[in-house]
């Protein structure tokens, strides 16, 4: 029988060493003999005996007095590193201004990923919530497309039991809407009953599961009501007209989509309106509005991914295309399908720059690194007589990693105020509306940052420091060890294979970006208005263009069915026949309603036959294509042939240039210009340079008086061309921002190195210039071993950012070549900034008096 | 010089420790004050009083020998010093001298 153990280990933890034995043993013999009785009751009497001795008397002194001596030891610390701070002025500024800025940079970066991360991931059913989208086998490449049948989403729904609910949502387009006299424009979409119930943007006004059931229902955001009605309260059964055409009665309210989200619209309509004002999404071949679903709890996307492969098919939908559905939270950063396989998308950028984030802070932490091993030599007394007197290899570690945390904590004060600088910046950049955080559990992990950023940047000195022998130190003999120069090198090659891998990268997205702009596109963007036609002026085309050319300043005017970088949109058709066609062979083609004269007003040019002219009559049974497109169809000497689409005999009249219609990812694709000026909604003009303005001014005030009710939302076509490389500029813009500050980061820490080599060199130099040396002669002299890493470092760095550009210029279908030059140039302005930094150093070591420096011995 | 004070309870264990002379561990004395007292104690009790008995001088203590019993944990000895015995004898003496001064008459019920 023994004594309950937990009580016996909790009264050798709490008793007096000195009466330990003499109460254990009394305890025992007590316990032993009632246990002859009742073993239980001799149990709980141990256990309560025990409890007794709880009272000062008996309890040992826990060490109150260490802790004493660690509040003075952390005060000593303290002071010691702000008389540091004080004493090594450059060091401490070198340091904080390399720290901080690359905290600034780490924490912008951090902000902008997680708000990324943030993007359409604000839903209740979360993971349920898929995207169901169509992959077509499109010239035997597989294209992924999110426009579907427009009754998908409700067959679905009905059929398959794995689905909870499902909505279709439209394309988008402006609309004029209105209530007595007052207009305005806004963005809508059709949408199925269960919007409101699928995503999760909240109603001020309505029930979820109702707004969207009456047909003739509309749904306005806060916005877009105050703007309508001058409040959101009590806007429920009023009347809106939409395009001056229909009425529509106010059923509910929602708040202003958040920016978290890429769907942002003014106002929803019914699906039930829009199968009615448009009856061919009813039907399976035609394919535009996008089609989600959520899915059951506890239901498996692969298995209904599977399930639904063939659904589209066989419900009559066109051969060869196959549905599967993507988590819509997903689609934001892996939205990009190659061959109708997931391929990256924005997560790569994200990727991207969490990895610069990080290099960066890493060579601001290696500068810290380098700074205080190398002003070691400086405090190795210090150290020496410390470890003298006895303080332990753990104090000292501690005293030096605190004092890099103390420096990494005072940085992340200096960078939290970068930010707040900097953020309507960096907002301008990316496009974003971050704002600065002020939550605990943001705060919180930025001080961890910092911790973590000093941990690694004092990690290297504390323990280097901490491990000297304190009778060579005190004799004076620890010099350098070859180890400690061999780090030091290693780590400033690191910082600038890093500098140069940043400017090559920055390089090579520049030059694409020039390429993009100023390679000949095929067609010519620049100078060229448009507006979509509204209410009359769909009715009186031909009046409007006449009436638009007219005007001073206009060279040329006609029309198209879309911007020209809105192809794609649902404009394409897989119908065209011809002679010997490969029955199986699917061929997307883009179809492009023009008016007369818009492909002359384009620019485009022509390789064989004619463009479409009034003088020849019954231009509709002609039809135009691109080379892409002979090529597709494998025609040779293709004027004067006959194809065929949609049932009806054409014949080719014209062959035009390949041109870029779509942006540099992709490939030309196959396109035919079809004349169908009923067709065309857009009214296109050639302004002559410089009149922008007048014409503007003229245009605005004839759609006025000619359209009253609706609004004119005119635009030029080289926008639209810019708008499609905005993420390409973004990352321009801030790589270069983050290549500058990597390389400004390096030079600092260089300076810092130089600075100090050139100090511990004085008697050296000194010495040198008593024998003749001349200044020129001792700079190329400190300058020729930083020479040798900066050059070590651009040999490393060339492969690798070789490999880098290739990658991301692969996603570019039109692409620039990589020169050797870019390298070339890379290489020498990261040896042109480490000479300039280490030559100002070194020119002033250089340059003075050697009586002065050898004076003393 | 002046005698220590003494409580009720320490009285008794140092009475205790005086009558089992130099057989007075812990558990001795509980066990003795137990079957006279005829109550339960806790030993805890006995320790708190001969710690403070021996701060004050009253009592001293050596470790015994080594034994099998008690898993091996020596017994604590515990004898009465001159001045312990110079405590019970004040302490005696004043009550005694009060107590002859009750008078010796019948008292009520």
């Amino acid at each position: 029988m023994k004594p309950p153990k937990r009580a016996l280990q909790f009264l050798r933890w709490f008793c007096r060493e000195d009466y330990l034995e003499e109460i254990e043993g009394d305890l025992i013999e007590v316990f032993e003999k009632q246990s002859l009785l009742s073993p239980r009751r001799a149990r709980w009497g141990f256990i309560w005996s025990v409890c007794k001795y709880l009272r000062p008397q008996f309890i040992r002194a826990f060490k109150i007095n260490v802790h004493q001596n660690a509040r003075a030891m952390f005060r000593h610390n303290f002071t010691i590193t702000y008389r540091s701070f004080l004493k090594y002025k450059s060091s401490f500024f070198i340091n904080l201004i390399g720290l901080s800025s690359g905290l600034a940079c780490t924490i912008l970066i951090y902000l902008w990923v997680s708000d990324e991360l943030k993007v359409n991931n604000l839903h209740a059913a979360g993971d349920r919530l898929v995207e169901v989208m169509e992959r077509q086998l499109d010239n035997g490449q597989i294209t992924v497309q999110s426009g579907t049948p427009g009754i998908l989403a409700e067959t679905m729904a009905q059929e398959l039991p794995e689905v909870a609910s499902a909505t279709t949502v439209s394309w988008t387009d402006k609309y004029v809407l209105s209530v007595d006299d007052r207009n305005m424009q806004g963005t809508g979409v059709y949408a199925g009953r269960d919007y409101f119930k699928i995503f999760s943007f909240p109603l001020l006004q309505g029930d979820p599961g109702k707004v969207l059931i009456d047909k003739k229902s509309i749904v306005l955001s806060d916005e877009m009501a105050v703007r309508l009605f001058g409040t959101t309260e009590n806007v429920l059964g009023k009347t809106v007209t939409w395009q001056h055409e229909k009425l529509f009665n106010v059923s509910g309210v929602f708040k202003k989509m958040p920016a978290q989200s890429t769907q942002q619209y003014d106002f929803l309509l019914t699906t039930d309106e829009m199968k009615e004002a448009h009856p061919w999404t009813l039907q399976w071949t035609n394919n535009a509005p996008s089609t989600f679903v959520v899915l059951r709890e506890g239901a498996s996307l692969e298995a209904f991914s599977a399930k639904i492969v063939n659904f589209v098919e066989d419900h009559g939908g066109e051969k060869g295309t196959t549905v599967f559905a993507t988590p819509y939270s997903r689609l934001y950063l892996h939205g990009r399908f190659v061959n109708g396989v997931e391929a990256g998308g924005r997560i790569e950028y994200v990727r991207m720059f969490s990895i610069i984030a990080f290099f960066i802070l890493l060579i601001a932490c290696i500068n810290f690194m380098n700074l205080s091993t190398a002003r070691a030599s400086r405090r190795i007394k210090e150290i020496g007589t410390k470890k003298a007197m006895g303080a332990s290899r753990r104090a000292l570690i501690i005293q030096y990693l605190g004092e890099s945390m103390l420096m990494a904590l005072l940085s992340m004060g200096c960078a939290f105020l970068l930010v707040i600088l900097l953020l309507p910046q960096f907002n301008l950049i990316t496009g974003k509306t971050l704002t600065v955080p002020t939550d605990y559990p943001t705060l919180l992990s930025l001080a961890g940052l910092a911790i973590f950023a000093g941990w690694i940047a004092g990690s290297y000195p504390a323990l280097y420091l901490s491990g000297f022998n304190p009778v060579a130190i005190l004799k004076g003999q620890l010099h350098g060890s070859w180890s400690e120069l061999w780090v030091r090198r290693g780590l400033v090659v690191f910082q600038f294979v890093c500098s140069v891998v940043l400017i090559v990268s920055v390089w090579v997205v520049y030059e694409q970006m020039q390429y993009t702009q100023t390679k000949n596109l095929g067609y010519n963007k620049d100078h060229l208005l448009y507006f979509e036609g509204q209410g009359k002026v769909t009715q009186n085309l031909e009046t409007v263009i006449a009436t638009v050319r007219n005007f001073p300043g206009v060279t040329n005017a006609s029309s198209i069915g879309h911007s020209l970088m809105e192809f794609g949109a649902g404009s394409s058709t897989s119908s065209m026949q011809w002679e010997g066609k490969d029955p199986d062979l699917v061929v997307e083609m883009e179809n492009v309603r023009v008016n007369y004269g818009m492909i002359e007003m384009l620019e485009v040019q022509l390789v064989a036959g004619r463009y479409y002219a009034q003088q020849f009559g019954a231009e509709d049974s002609n039809i135009i294509f691109n080379e892409a497109a002979i090529a597709a169809m494998g025609m040779e000497d293709p004027i004067g042939k006959t194809v065929t689409l949609w049932g009806k005999p054409r014949t080719i009249v014209g062959v035009v240039k390949d041109f870029h219609f779509r942006s540099f990812h992709e490939k030309v694709k196959p396109l035919f210009f079809n004349l169908a000026p009923d067709g065309t909604w857009m009214v296109m003009m050639k302004v002559e340079p410089g009149k922008e303005a007048d014409v503007i001014a003229r245009l605005e005030k004839f759609h006025k008086d000619y359209n009253p009710g609706f609004l004119l939302s005119y635009r030029f076509l080289d926008q639209d061309y810019q708008a499609q490389y905005v993420a390409e500029q973004r990352v321009a813009t801030l790589s270069k921002y983050f290549a500058g500050l990597a390389i400004l980061i390096s030079s600092l820490g260089l300076l810092g190195l130089a600075a100090f080599t050139a100090e511990r060199r004085l008697k050296e130099i000194g010495i040198r210039k008593i024998h003749g040396a001349t200044n020129v002669g001792v700079v190329f002299l400190l300058m020729k071993d930083f020479t040798r890493m900066v050059l070590v470092a651009i040999v490393i760095s060339f492969p690798i950012s070789y490999v880098i550009s290739r990658q991301w210029l692969d996603g570019f279908a039109y692409k620039i070549n990589l020169q050797w030059w870019f390298f070339a140039t890379a290489g020498l302005s990261a040896l042109f900034v480490a000479w300039f930094t280490v030559a100002l150093q070194t020119w002033r070591a250089a340059r003075v008096n050697p009586a002065k420096t050898l004076r003393s011995e | 010089m002046k005698t220590p004070s003494l409580g009720e309870f320490e009285e008794l264990v140092l009475l205790m420790v005086g009558a089992l002379h130099d057989e007075a561990y812990g558990v001795a004395v509980l066990e003795n004050l137990e079957s006279h007292l005829k109550k339960k104690l806790n030993i805890s009790a006995v320790h708190v009083a001969l710690k403070r008995m021996e701060d004050k001088g009253l009592v001293r203590s050596r470790f015994g020998g080594i034994t099998e019993d008690r898993g091996g944990r020596r017994k604590k000895y515990y004898v009465m010093t001159a001045l312990g015995k110079r405590a019970l004898d004040q302490q005696y003496a004043l009550r005694n001298s009060i107590y002859n001064l009750i008078p010796d008459i019948s008292f009520s019920k």
